[in-house]
């Protein structure tokens, strides 16, 4: 009897888990059908565009803590100039743009599980080569140190014996701990942490005195903080890119191919100056740059 | 961005807390007595398999065995898990590590009922079943309830650690908001919300706890 009621109960416990699953994947399968019956439409007129992005979906994932390349806006839609350029391809393509904020430090697994198409967020380029299949560089970034005003540090020399903060799994932890590892050497302490919220809390409160990170950052926090500075002396240049899984060439070359149509026809620039980032954007030489490249291999 | 925009913001992060927090209990609570009845059961391989079980869910943080549930399938089959897996998994994660407390709650209860009453039951002629469903578990509720919110109530302040895979419940919109605005206050309002759904769930379990206090 006792074996019955057990079997009973597994009973239901497997069909409740089965339902919600069929439940999840009906919904699944739903959604790409109806972009699909869509794209069809598109296709036959687009011809072969669709074939990397096979449901005319591109998953973008982002830091949506990362403002201005990626965070939520006033109305709490997710925004940033990443996430309008993203969007920008989608609609040269056709495609549906999914924006997927993701955990930072997640993002190789959620990049490599096919759980997001690209990772299109400041993704800093230089040092990853590797690891990831990059379009062309778009904006010129540089790792900085940021300080409060009154802290008495102007240079790099200044940190020396200070604790200085920086983000977990970012490109400027990477930096401090390879190519500037001497000047981290001097640092009485590395500090990570999660998010720039708390880190400038952190600073404000005075358990650290200073954050290494990217300057788009920077610039947007210090203008909604008072009393921060960031040090002329910065760290590296390096350059932003989407980021694509190791291998995704087909992906790579639909978004830099749109990439140039955005920069012909004037959007980019229209984004970057809405977003203040006129300055350092770097799309127009990265493909004369390319242009360059191949010329002289014809030549 | 105004407070009323905030407000709505957490608010709809809330309902999807109360999404995994209503869709654990449910999954959980059934879930647990099951594996209960394997942590007491005679057969020694099956409640071997369970305390096995049993010891993993409570020896290893919640928030990795999400991370486990979600990356799991493409790391060790190689599987492309698409986007809406991320909340099927986070339910996973959390039942799965509920059942394991749960059953324990239900083994003290179950357990402290003395062999007399069974043996009474026998006499009247009460098969196992009916003994079970008609004598034991009615008391066994009775005694664990002050547990069984405990869990609950911890339950809902979990439901935080699905941040680490990114869905936007209320604390992952609240982090999203603080770094928007460079400010801490999203974090005080979803304290608010927090504090306010979990006294209303212990409100609703003192009432239950009278309800069933009916020899007091």
């Amino acid at each position: 009897m006792k074996k019955k009621l057990i079997g009973v109960l597994m009973g239901t416990a497997v069909a409740a888990v089965a339902l919600t699953g069929c439940g999840n994947k009906k919904s699944e399968t739903e959604a790409p059908a109806t972009e699909k019956t869509t794209e069809a439409a598109v296709a036959t007129e687009a011809t072969e565009k669709t074939t990397t992005a096979e449901e005319g979906v591109l998953v973008v994932g982002f830091d949506a803590e990362y403002p201005p390349y990626g965070y939520m806006d006033d109305n709490g839609d997710y925004t940033g100039f990443d996430l309008e350029l993203a969007e920008a391809v989608c609609a040269l393509e056709g495609w549906e743009l999914v924006k997927t904020p993701i955990d930072w430090d997640s993002k190789d697994m959620e990049l490599n599980s096919g759980a997001i198409d690209c990772i299109w967020n400041g993704f800093t380029r230089d040092g990853r080569e590797d690891d990831y299949t990059f379009s062309v560089s778009y904006v010129d970034n540089s790792q900085v140190i940021v300080v409060a005003e009154d802290a008495g540090i102007d240079d790099l020399a200044g940190l020396e014996g200070k604790t200085v903060g920086v983000q977990a799994a970012s490109a400027a932890l990477t930096l401090l701990e390879e190519d500037q590892k001497e000047l981290a050497d001097t640092f009485a302490e590395l500090q990570q942490f999660a998010d720039y919220n708390s880190a400038f809390v952190e600073l404000q409160a005075g358990s650290i005195d200073a954050i290494a990170m990217d300057i788009g950052v920077a610039q947007y926090q210090i203008k909604s903080r008072d009393g921060f500075q960031i040090l002329d002396e910065s760290l590296n240049a390096e350059q932003y890119a989407v980021g694509f899984k190791k291998g995704n060439e087909e992906l790579a070359q639909i978004v830099n191919a749109d990439l140039q149509v955005l920069l012909e026809n004037g959007t980019f620039d229209e984004l970057a100056e809405k977003y203040e980032l006129t300055d350092m954007v770097c799309l127009a030489e990265a493909f004369d740059d390319a242009e360059a490249e191949t010329e002289a291999v014809t030549e | 961005m105004s407070l009323s925009v905030m407000l709505s913001q957490l608010g709809s992060g809330m309902l999807k807390s109360m999404g995994i927090f209503f869709l654990t209990l449910i999954f959980s609570l059934p879930l647990g007595l099951l594996v209960s009845f394997g942590r007491m059961s005679k057969n020694a391989v099956l409640r071997t398999i369970v305390k096995i079980y049993i010891s993993i869910m409570r020896g290893t943080p919640l928030m990795l065995q999400l991370l486990v549930v979600y990356f799991g399938p493409y790391f060790l089959f190689g599987m492309n898990i698409g986007g809406s897996y991320r909340f099927t998994a986070i339910i996973i994660g959390f039942s799965v590590n509920y059942a394991a407390y749960f059953a324990e709650i239900y083994r003290s209860g179950i357990e402290s009922m003395p062999v007399g009453q069974y043996e009474a039951a026998k006499m009247l002629g009460y098969s196992k079943g009916k003994t079970f469903f008609k004598i034991i578990l009615p008391q066994v509720i009775k005694r664990i309830l002050p547990s069984i919110t405990n869990e609950v109530i911890t339950l809902v302040k979990d439901t935080s650690l699905s941040f680490a895979l990114a869905y936007a419940e209320m604390f992952t919109i609240a982090k999203q908001i603080a770094a928007k605005e460079t400010s801490f206050v999203p974090f005080i309002v979803a304290a608010i919300f927090y504090y306010i759904f979990n006294l209303v769930v212990a409100l609703v379990m003192e009432r239950i706890e009278k309800k069933l206090s009916y020899y007091q």
